[in-house]
């Protein structure tokens, strides 16, 4: 004979459905979001790891300003190291200042993935990166024109050694719409004019080398150029070049902080179940004792209010993992491909993320569910039966101030309640910061960009390959140079820019520079950064030159949006050991006329506010969700909990309603508290959101060579309040429906 | 208050299942009178206090609350008859357990403009040195004290009592009709006690039998005993 007692479970779905539907959807959510973000995120990442291999990605690159000889290609490969010419050509104004490096055929490192069409295999043919393609509604089949020649698209690509879009390296963030790379075949590429094309050579060493031996070994390529007499423009090694680590950076932040996420959600769910499995004890006990008393064992029990759950848990694990995996994996890929240029992926199912997001909360819920039966179903039947479930002796009531009698009441409710409503105010902090968090990036950054914007002194800097004397009043010299110095916290060596500045400076008027041997003027964004204060030393290295300086912070300043060190220029070429009076860059509110052979790099107002501008598009996809997200968990979590409060009352507030008192005076009575608990909770975890977001702010931030202040405006606190407010009063109008339904005979019926 | 209810009918169920549990009620409890309902189970007593407190609406007939009559009045109004004119005590005391036995008290001296003083009345229940205490931690009988204290403090002029003492022992059950016949005394009261225990008829000024839902036997007690010399 089958069980009987299975016969409760369709009936208890059905009494219950409120209370299921919704952890239900709070499992679904939180396996759909983890399941997909956390099997993109893996997926991403070995996409990358298989297409770095299989496309051969260079280990470095140099750039010269002629090509080397097939003698010293001859020497590198001596050393065991394979150069490949990677030559291209600038295009700058390809659409609305877009800039183009249109490169050769490339046969033998970085070689290209394809996502749409075939490489270009004839003069006239054009294979262009996915997304400067997307970004100006470039597809396979159209023309699109460089330097007065049409060329027809035949390929949609990417290249591994441009996953990130950096224009240039020194840039905080890559640049997804305002650059980009293509291929045109070795034919075409010959006709461009040699004068503006860059000799770009890209490397890959033959064996697998330590990083002591690599290092010895561009040590020796170095050699080789400077004895062949090459003019070295650059040499950045794979290690060092943005384009190429700041993806893979990027993905290892994200999934600490996600998984962090659903610890939390999780620890919160498993709270849950454990407030609501306590109130169906409580609420069954005399249907337990019954059954014990009529011979049921305690594993036989323990199983029939286990399965429930475990039906719940596995449905939801079931749908959760199919919605994952299916329709919501183009918004996270977004997360990655709306921002990188990457091979196209390689969906796999990812065990480590089914554990973390399906089988981590099922078995939590069940353990807690199983250990709040076991521990419970020790007592002996007859006390449940008397529906006595204290196990210690009977406990006093606590006394309250002489308060009004309502006042008195609610505090009874709320102490009644006390583990679901400290379990609400953890539901509603994980909402409120998931919103917080969702719905303050772009305020954020948008602050940014503006304190960039504003902090701005000039329109134009152009930095110099030789010193040139320019005829312009608005042009003031200055020394730039990179110094690297340890960030701790991100355990990175970060780079500073340093400004050797003019005395009579115009542009840096309002920086006071100090006037003492080995002092520095830091940025304010540099100093919160490395949580410095006026008169620490920092310690910063020169690669370049193997050399080590120890500066004084004489002062710091309010010059946002960059890291940056303001030094006299004098000083500056003293520290360096350069000779008196060098200069390597201009500033400028005019554009200066600089012959190219003079200029190696320009950029304006708008470069510079761009590249912030960019930040905000590795969010956008995600913050949507994010979003939907908090407030489907807030709600959730806020109705299961609050429920419990009024079913645990039903018969005292079926005993009001005998007394007199209305239905609005009941909902007085019990819904004011959990009212009041929202409404604290709310306003009480703003502050610890706050600190939240500026811990995960430095965390994220602690792998890019940037500073971005933490700012939020007063509407998104106030929308954050109301979000919460709308939602509960949403619940709470469920509730007093609830109340109503409530029959004053349930106080008739439950006689004991 | 004078209570007086005219063919009172109730059904419960549908169709084949419908059944007849009270059949054409007609009785009347005079102001200050304690009346004894008595009845086996399924007589209908219970159900015929639960319309007479307005917890039940009559399918038939109706109840006069002095100048007033239930069957006239909607949800509202019968919650405002409930909070003005009447206490309940029940068998099991029905008391909240998170309250102490003073805020039980509270929750019923909160719906009257002018209610007992309720130190006054703990001190009447014997449960002063008690007040701060849960139910949790009271006996039986110290919980319908309780109740009884809670049902009281509204001065309500009618008092409805279903089987008070069924749940306690022989003492406490005699102690706990004393008190009723106290409160009855001190307050004027209309008291209606639904109870099985034929003994209990020895303290009520009105007797009402009831057997399947009719009124079988209606007497006025001439020989009202003390709650004390009530034995069983």
């Amino acid at each position: 004979m089958k069980n009987p007692l299975n016969k409760r479970l369709p009936r208890e779905f059905k009494k219950n459905a409120g209370k299921y539907i919704g952890i239900f959807l709070i499992l679904i959510t939180t396996i759909m979001t983890g399941s997909s973000f956390l099997a993109v995120m893996d997926s991403a990442e070995h996409t990358l790891e298989v297409n770095d291999r299989e496309c051969i990605i260079e280990d470095g690159h140099f750039e010269v300003a002629e090509p080397i000889t097939d003698e010293v290609i001859e020497e590198f490969s001596n050393i065991k190291v394979n150069v490949n010419p990677n030559f291209y050509l600038s295009v700058s104004e390809f659409d609305e200042d877009a800039f183009l490096s249109v490169f050769s055929e490339r046969k033998d490192i970085n070689l290209a993935s394809v996502f749409e069409g075939e490489l270009p295999s004839k003069a006239g043919e054009i294979a262009i990166e996915r997304l400067f393609a997307i970004n100006r509604d470039i597809e396979v089949g159209d023309t699109i024109s460089i330097n007065d020649c049409d060329y027809k698209v035949t390929a949609i690509i990417a290249v591994p050694d441009y996953n990130s879009l950096f224009k240039n390296n020194q840039d905080l963030l890559p640049n997804t719409t305002g650059f980009g790379v293509c291929i045109v075949t070795d034919e075409d590429f010959a006709k461009f004019d040699k004068n503006h094309i860059t000799y770009r050579y890209s490397y890959e060493f033959n064996d697998d080398l330590s990083k002591d031996e690599e290092k010895q070994l561009v040590e020796d390529m170095q050699k080789v150029l400077v004895k062949s007499g090459a003019t070295i423009g650059s040499f950045l090694t794979a290690e060092r070049n943005q384009a190429i680590t700041f993806l893979r950076e990027d993905m290892g932040k994200d999934g600490p902080i996600m998984k962090a996420f659903i610890y939390i959600l999780v620890g919160v769910i498993a709270f849950v179940f454990a407030i609501l499995t306590n109130n169906t004890i409580e609420s069954e006990s005399s249907i337990i004792g019954t059954l014990r008393a009529s011979g049921y064992k305690k594993s036989e029990i323990i199983w029939h209010y286990l399965s429930p759950t475990i039906i719940v848990a596995i449905i939801s694990s079931i749908v959760g993992n199919a919605i994952g995996y299916t329709a919501m994996i183009e918004p996270f890929k977004g997360m990655y491909y709306g921002t990188y240029s990457m091979a196209p992926l390689e969906l796999r199912f990812n065990l480590e993320a089914f554990f973390t997001t399906t089988i981590l909360p099922v078995v939590i819920m069940i353990l807690i569910n199983w250990w709040m039966l076991y521990n419970k179903l020790s007592l002996t039947p007859l006390k449940f039966l008397r529906k006595d479930l204290n196990k210690k002796k009977q406990k006093k009531a606590r006394k309250l101030p002489d308060f009004k009698f309502l006042t008195r009441f609610r505090i009874r409710v709320l102490l009644q309640n006390k583990v679901s409503y400290l379990i609400l105010f953890f539901g509603i902090f994980i909402s409120s910061f998931l919103l917080m968090f969702g719905m303050g990036l772009k305020p954020l950054i948008d602050n940014y960009v503006d304190e960039v914007d504003d902090s701005l002194t000039y329109e134009y800097q152009y930095i110099l390959k030789a010193p040139v004397e320019i005829d312009n009043a608005q042009a003031e010299q200055i020394l730039t140079h990179s110094l690297k110095t340890w960030f701790k916290l991100g355990k990175i060596d970060m780079s500073v820019s340093f400004m050797g500045v003019e005395d009579d400076t115009t542009y840096f008027s309002e920086i006071p520079i100090p006037k003492n041997e080995n002092e520095i003027t830091i940025t304010k964004p540099l100093a919160e950064k490395l949580n410095i204060k006026v008169g620490d030393k920092i310690v910063f290295k020169d690669d370049y030159y193997d050399k080590e300086y120890k500066l004084k912070v004489a002062n710091i300043c309010d010059y946002k949006g960059s890291l940056t060190a303001f030094v006299g220029q004098d000083e500056l070429n003293r520290i360096l050991g350069n000779p008196e009076g060098t200069y390597n860059a201009y500033v400028s509110n005019e554009k200066l006329e600089i012959g190219e052979e003079y200029l190696a790099k320009s950029i304006t107002r708008d470069d510079m506010v761009g590249t912030a501008k960019e930040l905000m598009k590795t969010f956008e996809s995600v913050m949507g969700i994010i979003n939907i997200f908090a407030v489907v968990v807030y709600m959730i979590i806020m109705y299961i909990l609050t429920k419990t409060v009024i079913e645990k009352n039903t018969i005292p507030i079926s005993y009001m309603k005998v007394f007199g008192y209305n239905d609005k005076e009941v909902g007085k009575l019990y819904l004011n508290a959990t009212t009041i608990t929202v409404l604290v909770s709310l306003f009480l975890c703003i502050p610890i959101e706050v600190l939240s977001f500026k811990y995960i702010l430095v965390l994220i931030l602690s792998k890019v060579e940037g500073y971005i202040p933490f700012y939020l405006p007063l509407w998104l606190y106030i929308s954050i309040i109301v979000i919460g407010i709308v939602s509960y009063f949403v619940i709470n109008t469920l509730h007093v429906r609830k109340i109503k339904r409530i029959s004053m005979t349930e106080a008739l019926k439950n006689r004991e | 208050m004078k209570l007086k209810m005219n063919d009172v009918h109730k059904f419960y169920g549908e169709g084949d299942n419908r059944i007849e549990v009270l059949k054409g009620v007609n009785c009347e409890v005079l102001d200050g009178e304690i009346c004894v309902l008595l009845g086996p189970s399924g007589s209908g007593k219970s159900t015929l206090l639960n319309i007479v407190g307005g917890l039940e609406t009559a399918d038939g007939g109706c109840i006069d609350i002095g100048d007033d009559c239930t069957s006239d009045m909607g949800e509202k109004e019968l919650t405002m008859y409930r909070r003005n004119h009447l206490g309940f005590v029940f068998q099991f005391y029905n008391l909240i357990p998170n309250l102490t036995v003073k805020e039980n008290i509270e929750v019923c001296a909160y719906l009257s403009k002018e209610p007992l003083e309720i130190n006054e009345l703990l001190k009447t229940l014997g449960l002063y040195e008690h007040k701060d205490k849960l139910p949790s931690q009271l006996s039986g009988g110290q919980q319908q004290r309780c109740a009884i204290g809670r049902a009281l403090v509204k001065n309500p002029s009618i008092l409805l009592c279903d089987e008070p003492t069924g749940a306690l022992d022989y003492n406490t059950s005699k102690e706990i009709l004393a008190l009723i016949e106290v409160v009855n005394k001190k307050y004027n009261n209309t008291i209606i006690i639904v109870t099985h225990n034929n003994a209990i008829s020895g303290m009520a000024n009105r007797v009402l039998k009831m057997h399947d839902g009719k009124i079988t036997k209606s007497y006025v007690n001439e020989n009202v005993i003390s709650a004390k010399d009530l034995d069983w």
